[in-house]
């Protein structure tokens, strides 16, 4: 599965809902999050999120600057590390989780107009990185005889 | 629901005592009485239940009792001694939002963290992290204390807020845990607490009102805690790190939007308390430079981001500045959101820093 696709992110969101009892301990969340990839041979692929409780209810194509309290911008090549890493280890560890590359700035940027929306990324951090991590059940799947 | 047309007049006036019986209550309360507040899909919350005269929170309440919001009060209720009594002393907007989103993410210093994963680590990064973990366990109980010197003042009929603050005070009674426990739990230990921590710290207990008492706490101590935590995170060793500081780092960025909001709230309402936020800032700002620049602290901090003590100079401080440009501009972006724009007043080497002066004037664009 492309990294840089609808289907993933759905299957990312299928993979929370279908997991309550892990992330109704962490609280609901509400969040509406804009993921851009770019790339430098093919047009920027941008998806958004909306987080609602404990669900992540809806995953949509979008434009890269379409509205949203916050966004998370970087090369494909970074987002692939990203996931590679979770896939390896079960989740995102060490410079690979969400908020050590958005901090860093090098390669995945954070980036909105708001405070108010940037500091949910902050807010919600642990929700949105154990969204990421499902990455390692999604592909994991895939790749399974 | 009353029945209005029942008849209650035939009940007792006084008890088989001979004690005098009051059966006003039974009336039901104000034309509201019936309305039902709707229950969301998460359950019944604080907004749901701020319907009709009971989500109208008062610019002046008309009583200093603890009389619930709402009710019927009768007439002399008793003065608490309250101070502050206007709304923009203590509101903000997103209040009951954040005191739902605060009941719903609480976590526990014990379970949430994978104690079993501690790692063996090297002498220095072990030392740098307990020397960071001794500071935290020494700052974070000041964003308890400080709701608890006012509260008590806060007017009743501002609930939301004082419920909010609550919650903040048990954040930050389970930072103090979470970093002690940090501290002791790989064989090292509490290290070294100096002098500036606490200078500090007195600042913002001893600010003159509430409200330059949040603009320290909130909006600069607290905004600039949440960016160590972020830098936490990344510096982390293993994943208990790197849980402990996220989680802490989302409770922090709760009561950030709370003081953000709450001084945003206060300068729409009351233009003349922005002089009084500036002075408490132009102060803060200078304690706050002092303190994170203290030797010890900035020497922590850069062995943890250089990984070692091997590359603290060519790495570790250079990384470091780095993060307190982010720290600085994160600051500057939310005083703008706040409305209470610091650019032309602040001391503060912006040139010095590197800060993108026009990202930062979005911010206050945004609102």
């Amino acid at each position: 599965m492309r990294i840089d696709s609808i289907d993933l992110f759905s299957a990312l969101a299928a993979e929370m809902n279908a997991h309550p009892d892990q992330f109704r301990p962490l609280g609901e969340a509400d969040m509406d999050v804009v993921i851009v990839m770019t790339s430098k041979r093919a047009d920027s692929f941008a998806v958004r999120l909306a987080f609602e409780g404990i669900r992540c209810e809806h995953v949509v194509e979008a434009e890269a600057d379409a509205p949203c309290e916050y966004r998370l911008v970087g090369p494909l090549t970074a987002w692939q590390a990203m996931f590679d890493d979770i896939a390896e280890h079960g989740r995102a560890t060490g410079l690979q989780t969400i908020n050590s590359l958005a901090l860093l700035g090098n390669d995945i940027a954070l980036g909105g107009t708001d405070p108010m929306g940037l500091d949910k990324f902050s807010r919600f951090n642990q929700t949105l990185q154990e969204f990421f991590d499902g990455a390692s059940a999604v592909l994991a799947l895939e790749v399974a005889p | 629901m009353s029945d209005v047309t029942k008849d209650y007049s035939k009940l007792p006036a006084t008890s088989p005592l001979g004690a005098p019986l009051d059966w006003a209550w039974l009336r039901g309360a104000k034309s509201e009485w019936g309305v039902r507040p709707k229950p969301s899909p998460r359950g019944l919350t604080m907004l749901d239940i701020a319907v009709g005269s009971y989500g109208d929170v008062p610019e002046h309440p008309a009583h200093r009792s603890m009389a619930p919001r709402g009710a019927d009060i009768e007439a002399g209720s008793p003065d608490m001694g309250y101070i502050l009594n206007d709304k923009a002393d203590v509101w903000a907007d997103n209040t009951r939002e954040l005191y739902e989103e605060a009941v719903a993410r609480q976590w526990s210093a014990t379970r949430d963290i994978p104690w079993g994963e501690l790692q063996e680590l090297d002498d220095d990064v072990e030392h740098a992290m307990c020397q960071l973990c001794t500071l935290l366990t020494e700052v974070e109980m000041i964003a308890a204390d400080l709701p608890a010197k006012w509260m008590w003042r806060m007017n009743h009929e501002f609930i939301e807020a004082k419920m909010f603050l609550c919650t903040q005070m048990m954040d930050e009674a389970r930072h103090a845990e979470v970093f002690r426990k940090r501290a002791l739990a790989n064989g090292g230990g509490l290290l070294l607490s100096r002098n500036g921590a606490t200078s500090l710290l007195r600042t913002i207990i001893e600010a003159k009102s509430y409200t330059q008492a949040t603009a320290l706490m909130h909006l600069l101590g607290e905004g600039f805690v949440l960016d160590l935590f972020r830098m936490g995170e990344l510096i982390a060793p293993s994943e208990v790190e790197k849980r402990i500081f996220r989680m802490c780092m989302q409770d922090e960025a709760r009561h950030v939007a709370y003081g953000t909001m709450h001084i945003r709230y206060s300068v729409e309402h009351d233009p003349d308390v922005a002089e009084e936020i500036h002075e408490a800032l132009d102060h803060g700002e200078m304690v706050l430079t002092e303190f994170g620049t203290a030797p010890d602290v900035s020497t922590a901090l850069a062995v943890l981001l250089a990984g070692g003590v091997e590359d603290v100079e060519s790495k570790g401080f250079p990384m470091s500045l780095e993060m307190s440009k982010k720290q600085f501009s994160s600051y500057l972006a939310r005083c703008e959101r706040a409305g209470i724009s610091r650019l032309e007043r602040t001391k503060l080497p912006l040139d010095l820093l590197g800060i993108d002066i026009e990202t930062i004037r979005s911010a206050g664009r945004a609102a």
